[in-house]
């Protein structure tokens, strides 16, 4: 008998039997051990209860029983350590033995499925990093990438309105966060917070946050971090099942329903998934949100086929959106703007009633993600993996205008993705992998926008290779990688008055990482790691150009400053004649946890430094033909972050945890001695769950209580508005210290609450978001300028499971 | 003995899927984006004052974008000079130039585009008068006919328009004044291009709809 295990992924299907009695130290708890993969037994495994020390070894059957426990609720420590000496490959080296940490919760159910015990990514073992599980993800598919992994410590996100929104890592967003989609680098046209990923979560299996600069294993842009989106698994030997779900939503009148099934034979497996969401406009606790509605569609689906040597996973997924923006944000006169930015709430005339209408300011995207990947195990010692990917990424926005039934962006980006991965076998006591990478993209402007393109046309091609070993004696592991990029771009664009403009370029540079983990003490785990890393500017940074949304953004090639200190932007500058450099980063992020009986802590601390960091700032207030707009500029500097996570949960009683979190983050820009822009304020958050067994009817019920409260960010530049713009006589040039429009907003206090029931084949849930129906506004959501944030938003979900035996 | 080939055939499936998808529907290499124009802009706005009684005293004030596209915006040019107690009638011609020596003569003092390249925006509005209107505002009491200071403060106010649209609201593309027979000097006198889709109305104002433009002249009358 032969199990082979998922490469990342360890996990294994328990069925517990809990046999609970009134006086103490008498419960009892017995399982069974499958391969998740194969479903059958893994034997002789061993399976501690960490609280206590207890432990047995399960049979040839995998089945365990152990009795005469303490409390109802325990934490399994699974280590399959004889077991897997023959066979699991990686796994069994030199007292490497795979912990599982479970914890369990007894439920009032004879079975229990825990899936999903990551073993982490290869090279970065040593980093900080949270995974999010597919049932929190699904607690609410209507969400945005970024808003469903808001709740991580040291994860904030910054936003254009209510549909466009992108995670921030430890103050840095956009491209410096790589997002990794079904193994390969999500390729959309990726500019600043304008955009948000399009990808839709009701899809995504689990999603991985890595905190640290992980660009040696991941390329260039995971410098500040990595999101790691898995779909499906895949998993064979499953029953067909499926899954209907349907919800709404009070604010915006939204509605979504879904679907999912799969079935996994001896030999291969399918999926199949699909998804409609529906947003009319929100509302804030006073007033309509005009044209903040979305809709959108998406369709996934996989195909496995595995054999003895190899397992070949090929995925189609589609995302089709309709996303609005904030008609209150587009103005055509300078006095227009300077009243919005003065005024508490929109002009009237942009405050309509409630419609589901998208009208133009809006983003249409559609993004196609075919890939295909082979696993090829030569050997019980090594495999080599070979994927690839095509992406098309198609994009047209509209914008208030006279010719507003024309695109004002119109782009086909096509991405090519092929990487080889070498899990090596074990030498002199190395555990590593190699690994080879081409990326390719191709943008390309659609014709019929009757504006000076905004991006210019563009090819760029990067040839990588990387390697990151790990070395593990006794409690302590190394790791360390190394990683050479070669990048070239080709650039076409259009001046002002029409010319053409090219650009020829090319990067080579080194990334490298250290790190070491160290557990002790049982419960006790300490991980540093250290990272370089580089990123060359990319696309919009230096050629943006023109208006896009609400504003005007210029990129670093595509302005300067005349004798008079004056803003010129009828020339392009060729990169190599600029001294525009790439961005270094050098990250350090150190991480302590504490797992004891009922309490646990982790606490991370970072220092983050950026050479030629490249941000956006505002300039002022510019008539463009098209109306006066707010105007932005890019601008590099020499930058600091240093910053603290901390997370502390505490079980407050059999069925009640709480948790404690706190980030907070401190960024300077250097060379300027001054604040940066956009920059995370401190959260304080609580969250209190109470996870009750059998309540009335439903077999079992989850409780949630959040609040939390965002400081006010005290570290934003000083406030020009565009009355002190336009009639003062400041002048602006980028040696003037940084300013924003509008003053950073005050702290507010949120409330969340959600109820979470189980009944037969039912799923369901009741959540309230902004539960006092506050008004507020996020420093990090662009539309701050305009309006308030949406009121208080009651969520309805149904979900229903259904299985089919055709053993 | 069979199941190997099999191996072998499924394994191709994923090799040929991948080298369809590394080259299929490949792009040209070398696309340049395709020269874009914008047919929605005022590159050059001009008032035309005619004497009633004279038509060949026209006063002209012009308004300039001089980089399209670029940064700056719409430049006033000159000031309105007109004669005192006389009565004129106040045309525009709105043009959209984008000819290629646009570029070339930024900052060549006014000269004349070719017009043969030029797009008549003026046009485009008579044809669309329904969704557009001109509001005015100037130096109280600068005209004797309009008394008062314009009616961007107040839809009500008066303007002596002389065109309507199909449902009978002003236009503005051609309008009357009187001056006054007392002399200013650093005066302003604003005109304002409101677009109301959907939002003209009689009663609809300069601060309903968006501003095409919003342009301040000096106004001098002696």
């Amino acid at each position: 008998m032969k199990i082979t295990f998922q490469l990342f992924l360890l996990g294994n299907i328990l069925s517990l039997n809990i046999f609970a009695q009134s006086d103490s130290c008498t419960f009892s708890l017995s399982g069974k051990i499958l391969d998740v993969e194969t479903k059958e037994p893994v034997p002789y495994v061993s399976v501690v209860i960490k609280e206590e020390g207890k432990g047995t070894i399960a049979n040839e059957k995998g089945e365990f029983f152990i009795n005469g426990l303490c409390s109802q609720s325990n934490t399994l420590i699974i280590s399959c350590h004889g077991y897997c000496d023959s066979v699991c490959e990686h796994n069994h080296r030199h007292g490497k033995v795979p912990h599982i940490y479970l914890r369990q919760k007894v439920v009032d159910v004879a079975t229990v499925t825990i899936k999903a015990q990551v073993n982490k990514k290869k090279g970065t073992e040593s980093i900080s990093q949270v995974t999010i599980d597919e049932k929190e993800l699904k607690s609410d598919v209507t969400r945005s990438l970024a808003l469903s992994i808001e709740d991580e410590q040291g994860v904030s996100l910054i936003s254009v309105g209510s549909n466009v929104q992108l995670p921030i890592i430890h103050g840095l967003y956009g491209n410096r966060i790589l997002i990794l989609n079904n193994g390969i680098k999500h390729g959309f046209q990726n500019w600043g917070k304008d955009h948000a990923p399009e990808i839709d979560i009701s899809s995504a299996n689990k999603i991985t946050i890595i905190k640290g600069a992980a660009g040696v294993r991941f390329g260039p842009e995971a410098l500040g971090g990595a999101i790691i989106v898995e779909p499906n698994p895949l998993y064979l030997k499953e029953d067909f099942s499926g899954e209907v779900r349907s919800g709404f939503q009070t604010n915006g009148k939204g509605y979504n329903s879904g679907f999912e099934i799969g079935q996994g034979k001896k030999k291969w497996s399918y999926f199949l998934n699909g998804n409609y969401t529906k947003i009319g406009d929100r509302n804030t606790p006073e007033y309509m949100l005009t044209n903040s509605g979305k809709e959108e569609f998406s369709f996934g689906s996989g195909v496995r086929y595995r054999t003895k040597m190899l397992d070949v996973k090929t995925y189609y997924s589609l995302i089709d959106q309709n996303l609005g923006l904030l008609r209150a944000s587009f103005f055509h006169s300078a006095n227009a703007i300077r009243q919005a930015f003065a005024a508490d709430q929109p002009d009237s005339a942009y405050i309509l009633p409630f419609s589901y209408t998208v009208n133009e300011p809006n983003q249409l995207t559609q993004h196609h993600l075919a890939k295909g990947e082979v696993k090829w195990t030569y050997s019980d010692h090594g495999n080599l993996v070979f994927r690839a990917g095509k992406q098309l990424n198609k994009r047209k926005e509209f914008d208030v205008r006279r010719n507003s039934s024309k695109p004002i962006i119109d782009l086909d980006l096509i991405t090519n993705d092929a990487q080889l991965e070498w899990n090596h076998p074990d030498r002199f006591g190395l555990d590593g992998m190699i690994g080879i990478q081409y990326f390719y993209q191709d943008n390309d402007n659609n014709p019929g926008t009757n504006t000076t393109p905004f991006i210019p046309n563009y090819n760029t091609g990067r040839y990588s290779a990387f390697l990151v070993e790990s070395k593990r004696i006794g409690e302590h592991l190394v790791e360390a990688g190394l990683r050479v990029d070669y990048e070239s771009s080709n650039v076409r664009g259009r001046e002002t008055n029409q010319d053409i403009f090219r650009d020829e370029y090319s990067f080579t540079n080194l990334t490298s990482s250290i790190g070491y983990v160290k557990n002790f003490k049982k419960s006790h785990s300490f991980r540093t790691s250290f990272g370089t890393a580089w990123r060359a500017p990319n696309m919009a940074e230096l050629f943006s150009f023109g208006q896009h949304g609400f504003k005007n953004s210029y990129g670093l090639l595509r302005y300067y400053f005349n004798d008079e200190n004056k803003l010129k932007t009828d020339q392009v500058t060729n990169l190599n004649e600029s001294n525009v450099t790439p961005e270094k980063g050098y990250k350090l992020i150190n991480e302590l946890k504490i797992n004891n009986k009922l309490q646990s802590h982790s606490f991370a601390v970072y220092s983050h430094y950026l050479f030629n960091f490249i941000y956006l700032r505002p300039y002022g207030l510019i008539g463009t033909f098209r109306g006066p707009q707010p105007t932005f500029i890019f601008d590099q500097t020499d930058a600091l972050f240093l910053g603290a996570d901390y997370d502390w949960s505490a079980e407050l009683g059999n069925y009640l945890e709480g948790t404690f979190g706190i980030s907070y983050l401190w960024s300077r820009n250097i060379t300027d001695k001054e604040t940066l822009i956009n920059q995370p304020p401190v959260t304080v958050s609580y969250k209190l769950i109470w996870q009750q067994r059998k309540l009335w009817k439903f077999s079992s019920s989850r409780i949630l209580l959040k609040p939390f409260y965002r400081f006010e960010q005290f570290q934003a530049p000083r406030t020009l508005t565009p009355e002190q713009l336009t009639e003062g006589d400041e002048v602006i040039t980028l040696e003037s210290e940084i300013f924003d429009f509008k003053a950073a907003p005050e702290g507010y206090f949120m409330l969340r609450v959600s109820w979470e029931w189980e009944w037969n084949s039912f799923k369901g849930s009741v959540s309230v978001n902004n539960v006092l129906n506050t008004s507020y506004r996020d420093y990090l959501n662009e539309m701050r300028y305009f309006a308030d944030a949406p009121g208080r938003n009651i969520l309805f979900s149904l979900n229903y499971k259904f299985n089919a035996n055709n053993k | 003995m069979n199941k190997m080939n099999k191996f072998r055939k499924y394994s191709m499936i994923p090799m040929l899927a991948a080298a369809v998808l590394l080259t299929g529907c490949e792009k040209e290499e070398d696309e340049i984006p395709e020269e874009e124009h914008d047919h929605e802009v005022f590159t050059d706005v001009k008032l035309i004052f005619t004497n009633t009684q004279d038509s060949s005293d026209v006063v002209e004030a012009l308004a300039q974008d001089p980089d399209y596209e670029g940064v700056e915006e719409l430049t006033v040019l000159d000031s309105i000079n007109l004669d005192a107690d006389k009565t004129y009638t106040l045309t525009f011609e709105i043009l959209n130039v984008h000819e290629e020596e646009h570029e070339e003569e930024e900052g060549e003092e006014e000269e004349e585009h070719e017009d043969e390249h030029a797009e008549d925006i003026g046009a485009e509005i008579a044809e669309e008068d329904d969704e557009h209107q001109f509001f005015f505002a100037f130096s109280n009491d600068a005209f004797s006919n309009p008394l008062g200071d314009g009616n961007i403060d107040n839809a009500a106010d008066a303007i002596n328009y002389n065109d309507s649209d199909d449902n009978g609201n002003p236009v503005g593309l051609s309008t009357s004044w009187e001056t006054s027979s007392s002399s200013l000097s650093g005066g302003y006198f604003t005109v304002r291009l409101q677009h109301q889709p959907g939002v003209k109305t009689a009663s609809s104002g300069a601060n309903d709809g968006d501003s095409d433009f919003d342009l301040t002249f000096v106004l001098n009358i002696e």
